[in-house]
């Protein structure tokens, strides 16, 4: 295989990463941690062959990121195994759950395979117009599973004059995470933006969120829920609420993207915020990401479960800004304590 | 001892499978994972176990003493000799996984501990009682307490606390053959017969697998304040921390970071505050608040009359500065990121009069073969680190790499000094340690390696055994 040895011999094996990866944590195998998974490339590149132990490897990274943060030697490791997953594919190597996964997304644009209708939930279709200014783009968990998040996302985000796409597809997050190609997805929801003439696109998915920055053309800017928020919480009209609630930082916003006091700015004009027992920089994963939650549903929520001991005592709600991580921590026994930053605001809105 | 045969190694991956259920993998992924440690020791084994209990480890042991297959204990692999690498195949025995903290003993000043606990995971354990485990590499928050054990570990603290040696009172071991020994009691102090105790401290997993460890903790010092001494050339400074413990201070970290290793820190996240250019020594001081802000005003004025700067620190500055000192060793390539930081050669220490020739020597190997080096390190116990960083793609990097870590070795013991003073030996420095401790000395050694293992079957060809 032709990896990159460079970004592969940058790590000096020092084993820090053994502190920090949840995944690690909770297997216990070297091969399950960032240092066994950079140590796996550098075989592979002098002909391991890529057996399902191998790709089991690859494939449980959630690409929190959180190795990135703290590496002393400045490796970027969650890159690397993306771009290994990728060429494994390319060679036709993936676990069935990985086939299965794109299989249905290619076929029935989300990854839910649903071929119901991605806007069931908006009641009144004459509130979209063709030409605005900004685009929310729902991305396929609000979609289909947070269908009343969605609604409360657009209800605000339509008084600034957002529209949504009328056949808005997956943003491909899930296939590039896992190694396939998403072009044809890109292509499509690029091409229905260019048409709504919008210059900014704003989406309430941390997952959507890094896609639609990292791997779409920069033809408009991508903004997240909680920026736009941020910025615009002065203009609506917000009740203060008798609640204390913690926030949970997101991968993909926090570590990939620094949005780190936008959601608490938010949070704050509107009730007390405790912090987790990591948050920020070192906020513990949910265990959700990477195509974890669609291909190690158990190991998956066993990190996400341990996020759960991070929440302080006496909160009424866990915030969270991706609807991933929502499911993974509702899931994992929080139930319905776990909340969208957009219900939190929707529960303040005059 | 040959390589298994496929029949034979159904066997075994059977019988591992009988003793520790799916704690054990052959798969070849698996085994690149535990080919080795942070040095450039390699070899892959045949199977990774993962025990979980004493019983389980005396069992592998007595699987491999049967078959006389090479068993390896490894810890976080963090080591930086190649001392859990397995050279010649056999079983890893990853001891991570038992890693409960089975006492806190206050009264008698104690922990039980299995030996893969994290050494700042029982100083966190700890902290609740204003207590510790003085013996502080810069691994401290991924490196097991067995492997610590194992290579006599140490660090910035030990100028004033000692290496682990000095707070291990008793471990059960288990012997090649499966037998299960405790060296010691639990207590502070005992004159019973040959002290065996101290005889598997260092002994790098050559003469048994530690599955518990009875060790001394000390009480939190008060206070800790930091002296930051800025010179203009390395030696100065070298000469200047003989003046200080020569009037009697004993600080309780005395480290040297060199001009690059400051450049390294600048380029770290966050950025520890220190602004200076020179060469810098960081003295730390501890225990109450008069004696510390004594020491520090003592310190301060004798490192006046040679220094470029002298400052203060404490609090969340001084942590900082810790905090990245403890991994700069890992983080050069972050000045040159096409550079890779490779442990050769990188832990030498002399007596502490002969650290200013030791510098100067040093930096004249590195010139004289044109190859980068970084010094940073424990000066107050005369241990240098030395890193050497090179483009692992260039051939004729890695010759003078070699070339450069051998004279360094060389230098090190023309001082008097040791090829290791924490790292351990390994395979990495295996060849320097007859030499160092002269024939007589390692032939004892041997015979210490043939009483207990007589098979040879623990960890074989660590230390030249
Ligand atoms: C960035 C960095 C900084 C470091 N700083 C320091 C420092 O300041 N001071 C210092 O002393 N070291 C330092 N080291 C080296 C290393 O971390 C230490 O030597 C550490 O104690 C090794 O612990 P480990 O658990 O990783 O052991 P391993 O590397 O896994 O094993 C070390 C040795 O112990 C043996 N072993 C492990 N467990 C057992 C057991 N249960 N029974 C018998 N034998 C066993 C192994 O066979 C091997 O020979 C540093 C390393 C790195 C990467
Ligand atoms: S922390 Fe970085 S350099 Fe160290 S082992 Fe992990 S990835 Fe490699
Ligand atoms: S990105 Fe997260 S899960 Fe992946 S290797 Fe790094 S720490 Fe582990």
């Amino acid at each position: 295989m032709n990896l990159d040895l460079r970004a592969i011999n940058q790590c000096v094996r020092c084993g820090s990463c053994r502190t920090f990866c949840p995944v690690f944590e909770e297997s216990g195998w070297e091969s399950a941690n960032t240092r066994g998974r950079i140590m796996i490339l550098k075989a592979l590149t002098c002909g391991l062959q890529p057996d399902s132990q191998v790709l089991d490897s690859l494939n449980t990274c959630t690409t929190c990121g959180i190795c990135t943060e703290n590496c002393p030697a400045g490796v970027n490791p969650p890159e690397m195994i993306e771009s290994a997953r990728r060429q494994l594919v390319s060679l036709g190597k993936m676990t069935r759950q990985q086939a299965d996964l794109s299989r249905n997304i290619l076929a029935s644009g989300n990854t839910f395979a649903e071929s119901s209708d991605r806007l069931s939930w908006l009641t009144d279709r004459s509130l979209l117009t063709k030409k605005a200014d900004y685009v929310y783009f729902v991305g396929c968990m609000n979609s289909y599973r947070y269908t009343e998040t969605a609604a409360n996302t657009f209800a605000l985000l339509h008084r600034f004059g957002a529209t949504i796409l009328p056949k808005e597809l997956c943003c491909g997050s899930p296939l590039l995470r896992t190694g396939f190609d998403a072009r044809r997805f890109v292509d499509e929801n690029c091409r229905q933006i260019a048409e709504t003439g919008a210059r900014t696109v704003i989406t309430g998915c941390a997952g959507c969120y890094t896609t639609l920055k990292k791997s779409y053309p920069q033809d408009f800017r991508v903004q997240s829920v909680p920026e736009f928020l941020a910025l615009h919480i002065s203009q609506l009209d917000i009740a203060q609420l008798d609640l204390t609630v913690t926030y949970h930082d997101p991968c993909h916003l926090g570590r990939h993207n620094q949005i780190y006091e936008q959601p608490r700015r938010v949070i704050e004009a509107i009730c007390r915020l405790k912090e987790m027992k990591t948050s920020g920089k070192a906020a513990r994963c949910c265990g959700g990401g990477g195509g974890v939650r669609a291909g190690y549903k158990d190991l998956s929520l066993q990190m996400a479960r341990k996020r759960l001991e991070d929440v302080p005592d006496g909160v009424d709600y866990i915030v969270a800004s991706c609807p991933l991580c929502i499911r993974n921590l509702r899931d994992a026994g929080a139930g319905e304590k776990v909340i969208d930053l957009v219900d939190l605001v929707a529960m303040a809105v005059r | 001892m040959t390589r298994l045969t496929e029949i034979v190694m159904m066997n075994i991956l059977q019988e591992l499978k009988e003793i520790v259920g799916d704690r054990v993998s052959a798969s070849p992924g698996e085994m690149c994972c535990y080919a080795g440690d942070a040095s450039q020791v390699v070899g892959l084994p045949d199977f990774v176990v993962r025990p979980e209990s004493t019983g389980q480890v005396s069992r592998i042991l007595r699987l491999c003493s049967e078959h006389l297959i090479p068993a390896v204990a490894r810890g976080a692999g963090t080591g930086l000799a190649g001392g859990c690498s397995p050279v010649r195949g056999g079983i890893v025995l990853d001891m991570s996984g038992m890693n409960r903290i089975l006492e806190i003993d206050i009264e008698n000043q104690q922990a039980i501990v299995e030996p893969g606990v994290i050494a700042e995971k029982l100083n966190s354990a700890l902290k609740p009682y204003g207590f510790f485990f003085p013996p502080d590499p810069g691994s401290l928050a991924m490196c097991t307490i067995g492997g610590m054990i194992s290579y006599n570990s140490s660090g910035m603290r030990s100028v004033k606390y000692g290496t682990v040696r000095n707070y291990v009172l008793d471990l059960e071991v288990v012997l090649a053959d499966g037998r299960v020994i405790h060296t010691g009691k639990k207590v502070l102090k005992s004159s019973a017969g040959y002290d065996l105790t101290r005889l598997f401290v260092g002994s790098e997993g050559t003469l048994g697998i530690i599955t518990r460890a009875g060790l001394k903790i000390a009480p939190m010092p008060r206070t800790r304040k930091l002296v930051l001494a800025c010179f203009d050339e390395a030696e100065n400074a070298g000469r200047t921390v003989i003046r200080i413990f020569s009037s009697g201070i004993t600080p309780s970290a005395c480290e040297i970071l060199d001009r690059t290793t400051l450049q390294v820190l600048k380029l770290c996240d966050p950025m520890p505050a220190i602004p200076e250019d020179g060469d810098v020594i960081l003295f730390e001081v501890d225990g109450t608040e008069s004696s510390t802000s004594e020491a520090v005003r003592q310190i301060s004025e004798i490192c006046q009359p040679t220094a470029k700067s002298v400052r203060i620190a404490d609090g969340p500055e001084m942590d900082g500065i810790w905090a990245a000192r403890r991994l700069v060793g890992a983080a050069i390539s972050r000045l040159d990121p096409m550079k890779t930081r490779i442990y050769m050669g990188e832990d030498v220490g002399v007596p502490i009069k002969e650290i200013p020739a030791l510098i100067k020597k040093v930096q004249q190997i590195a010139a004289k073969l044109d190859i980068p080096a970084m010094k940073y390190g424990h000066i107050g116990d005369g241990n240098l680190h030395v890193a050497l960083f090179i483009d692992v793609m260039n051939k004729e990097q890695w010759e003078k790499l070699l070339l450069a870590a051998d004279k360094i070795h060389r230098a090190a013991m023309e001082l008097g000094g040791t090829v290791s003073s924490e790292h351990g030996i390994g395979l990495a420095r295996a060849e320097y340690l007859p030499e160092q401790v002269g024939t007589e000395a390692f032939s004892v050694m041997q015979s210490i390696k043939k009483a207990l293992d007589p098979k040879g079957i623990l960890n074989p060809g660590k230390m030249g055994l």
